[in-house]
């Protein structure tokens, strides 16, 4: 085991670790207004539980770029290439932009979730405008795990 | 598309309302227009005030019903009794009797409630008296003897005793309530105020004990009886809830024959003294079927259809071939279309089915969605928009299993693409994906060109529309060193255009090259929308990664029998929660493509939906027999 190999698992380490904390902290923001949407209307269950799940794609970004690392660096099958300490820094690089972006929108993507949930739950049939306004959120986490991808597959 | 609308005029006498509303809400085709002078009259029709309490009775009842009616299993399988329209429109007499059957064990069950309320109560006050043995009425003051019940804390027990003692009275000390002692006092009348004085300063508290004629022992056993017999009374109208709630479709059938009744009579219209004024939005081609229906309900009426004018805001209503009409829902939820512009449910449909697709792109996924939602249809039957929604998904199932194939995605697995594998080369899905999103907003341009040039606004498409497409077009082939020059020649072309033409509505002219500037600022805001496509890539690598690494999980612990059995439980659970997530994300990302990028393009919407009166079937099917 190289130390590049280590540098590389502290990326892939950070990436699910960060985003994952920040989708924790984002559908656990909107699950509270959908607990208080939904003591008040039961039938509304269904609308705000998709509107509390979408904070959580984050964390399956930064999964998603942790299980890629470890593909390419082959730790994943037990017998890890042998990569430089240079290497591993670019492998550390490649898991920022998810990581960072990713603890950042989850929550704010919580807190707008939690805003669309009471809209909801005044205005049932306005559900579908929330979904939209809390996806933009989402735009920048995109952004983000595209650059981790596209910065892991030049290394 | 959109179908045109008609403004129905209908005069009648007011003795025929009734049956020509009855025969209108029939049809299902007519909307009605509520006359605005009346609408300031609040004051509802008396029967309408009725109505209105009997139906939120029936909805209390159905309340109570399904408290007790929790077979969701049996519920979910359960289908929709069909009836007749001649028995939907018959007084509902099973229904009304349940739902006062209902009223009555409802009011049983609180009065049960309350009466066992007050018991415990009781029993409180008497619990530590409980072995005081003389009847309680007894316990009175006489000429001589004052006898008083009380209560202090447990911690001045000895005080007591010692008052006791010094005062020479004669205290009984019973059972305890929160660490509080009970007792009785008899003392002479004579030297009483002098004993309570000084019980005073322990926080002594005067205990007034009901006068009953019999001991507190047997009054309590007495009220423990009472309470058991309630209950077993409670259990019993339970049971017979229970049994009743078997008949709750009669109740619901109730319910919504109220409500169908309630839409009509809550409607106003303008009125002279004999004859009133029925206003209502119809589709133009449903005209001929109105005019036979009123002919066939009243003798004496004037009826005519008018075109809407400019200041009328009539209702949208969109008819398309099967397959693009379930893709409605989608376009439904940003907004209805208005009654001027272009349905877009014809663009927006294919694509939104194409690139739920692409964000799904897994054969295994596809299979399980097809099967998933086929059974969903043909066990629940659902209506309106939730079956619309749940045909969408089925469809999108097609692509699924098409891109899947393209890709070689099956349950997470990569095996042979035809295209190229998203896991390995990125890159390539990338560019695919961005393509993908040129072409969806071009196509929206598309929309908008034809919607100018119908206007006759023929240079504005050239201007606005045609020069991005040119511009945009130009960037994207320089990309291609085969093409390069030709983009390169496209790209200035354009840009030239947007320069010299995006001012033009200012009349200076140093604001006119400002604006020109401006205008071709706006190549950030349609790169953006561009890039945003790539969130198909995005999707589709989550989906793909997360059922390769269930796959690998699955895999490491399958090492012997019972690992096997243990990959399988994580095989299962794994890609349903895979599927599950990805089916929301797909969804909401395909949804907002095409909310944002595809519809800011040519799409105003703000039309109103069409809400023609019509029979409420949320729990039964009404069959209409049409020859009737």
């Amino acid at each position: 085991m190289t130390q590049g190999i280590i540098i590389a698992a502290f990326g892939a380490a950070i990436c699910a670790l960060l985003s994952g904390i920040g989708s924790a902290v984002g559908v656990q923001i909107a699950g509270q207004a959908a607990a208080g949407v939904t003591s008040d209307q039961p039938d509304l269950f269904g609308k705000v539980l998709v509107l509390q799940a979408l904070p959580g794609t984050q964390g399956i970004y930064g999964f998603l770029l942790a299980v890629l690392i470890l593909v390419q660096t082959g730790l994943i099958s037990g017998n890890p290439h042998s990569i430089t300490v240079m290497q591993g820094w670019a492998y550390f690089a490649s898991a920022l932009p998810i990581a960072i972006v990713g603890l950042l929108s989850g929550i704010a993507q919580g807190k707008t979730a939690a805003a669309a949930i009471h809209m909801t739950g005044k205005d049932p049939d306005s559900s579908a405008k929330g979904i939209t306004m809390t996806a933009l959120v989402e735009t920048y986490a995109i952004l983000a795990l595209l650059a981790s991808i596209l910065i892991l597959f030049s290394i | 598309m959109i179908i045109p609308m008609r403004k129905m005029r209908l005069i009648i006498f007011q003795n025929d309302e009734k049956t020509v509303l009855e025969a209108l809400q029939k049809t299902g085709e007519f909307m009605p227009i509520e006359s605005k002078e009346t609408a300031a009259d609040t004051s509802l029709k008396s029967n309408a005030v009725s109505r209105s309490d009997e139906l939120q009775r029936t909805h209390q009842m159905l309340k109570l019903s399904n408290q007790y009616h929790k077979k969701y299993y049996h519920h979910f399988l359960e289908q929709q009794p069909e009836i007749s329209y001649e028995t939907f429109l018959k007084e509902n007499l099973k229904g009304k009797e349940i739902c006062k059957k209902f009223q009555l064990y409802d009011n049983q069950l609180k009065a049960l409630d309350t009466d066992i309320g007050q018991c415990s109560k009781e029993i409180e006050t008497l619990q530590p008296w409980e072995k005081l043995d003389i009847p309680l009425n007894q316990l009175k003051q006489d000429q001589y003897v004052s006898v008083t019940a009380g209560m202090i804390s447990e911690v001045f027990e000895q005080d007591l005793k010692r008052i006791g003692e010094e005062t020479g009275a004669e205290i009984h000390t019973y059972g305890k309530v929160k660490k509080n002692l009970c007792f009785l006092i008899i003392q002479t009348n004579k030297e009483m105020p002098d004993l309570t004085s000084r019980l005073k300063k322990l926080e002594f508290s005067n205990v007034n004990l009901p006068s009953y004629p019999c001991t507190a022992a047997q009054k309590l056993k007495d009220l423990k009886e009472k309470i058991s017999h309630n209950e077993q009374k409670k259990i019993e109208i339970d049971q017979c809830i229970r049994e009743l709630s078997q008949d709750e479709k009669d109740l619901k059938l109730l319910a919504e024959q109220y409500e169908t009744k309630q839409e009509i009579e809550n409607i106003k219209f303008q009125e002279t003294n004999e004859t009133i004024l029925i206003q209502g939005w119809v589709c133009k081609d449903r005209i001929n079927l109105l005019k036979e229906v009123v002919h066939d309900t009243v003798q004496y009426y004037d009826l005519e259809f008018i075109k809407p004018s400019k200041s009328d805001f009539p209702p949208t209503v969109t008819r398309n071939p099967y397959f693009w009409a379930q893709f409605e829902t989608i376009t439904d939820m940003y907004s209805k279309p208005n009654p001027s512009e272009i349905d877009p449910a014809l663009v927006a449909g294919p694509w939104y089915w194409v690139i739920f697709g692409m964000m799904m792109g897994d054969v295994g996924y596809g299979i399980c969605m097809l099967l998933i939602f086929y059974f969903f249809r043909k066990v629940k039957k659902p209506k309106g928009n939730a079956k619309k929604l749940i045909n969408t998904l089925f469809y999108s199932s097609f692509t699924t299993i098409i891109f899947g194939v393209l890709f070689g995605s099956y349950f997470g697995e990569t095996w042979h693409p035809i295209l190229f594998a998203p896991l390995t080369n990125p890159l390539k899905m990338l560019y695919f994906t961005l393509v993908v999103g040129i072409l969806h907003i071009f196509s929206g341009m598309a929309i908008k060109i034809v919607e100018n040039v119908k206007e006759g606004h023929f240079w504005d498409a050239i201007f606005d529309q045609v020069s991005w497409m040119l511009l945009i077009s130009g960037l994207g082939l320089l990309f291609l060193p085969s093409a390069r020059f030709i983009g390169k020649l496209l790209a200035i072309l354009g840009a030239v255009i947007i320069l010299c033409t995006a001012g033009r509505e200012n009349k200076k002219l140093s604001k006119k090259i400002v604006g020109g500037l401006l205008g071709l600022y706006n190549i950030s805001s349609y790169l953006s929308d561009i890039l945003s496509y790539s969130r198909i890539l995005a999707l589709s690598l989550a989906t793909g990664v997360i059922g390769m690494v269930m796959n690998l999980l699955a895999r490491m612990v399958a090492v012997n029998i019972g690992g096997m059995i243990i990959a399988l439980v994580i095989y299962i659970i794994g890609h349903s929660f895979n599927l599950a997530m990805s089916l929301l994300s797909a969804y909401v990302h395909d949804s907002r493509l095409q909310y944002i990028e595809f519809f800011n393009k040519f799409y105003e919407g703000g039309g109103k939906p069409f809400k023609p009166l019509s029979i409420q079937s949320n729990h039964v099917d009404v069959k209409i027999d049409k020859n009737n």
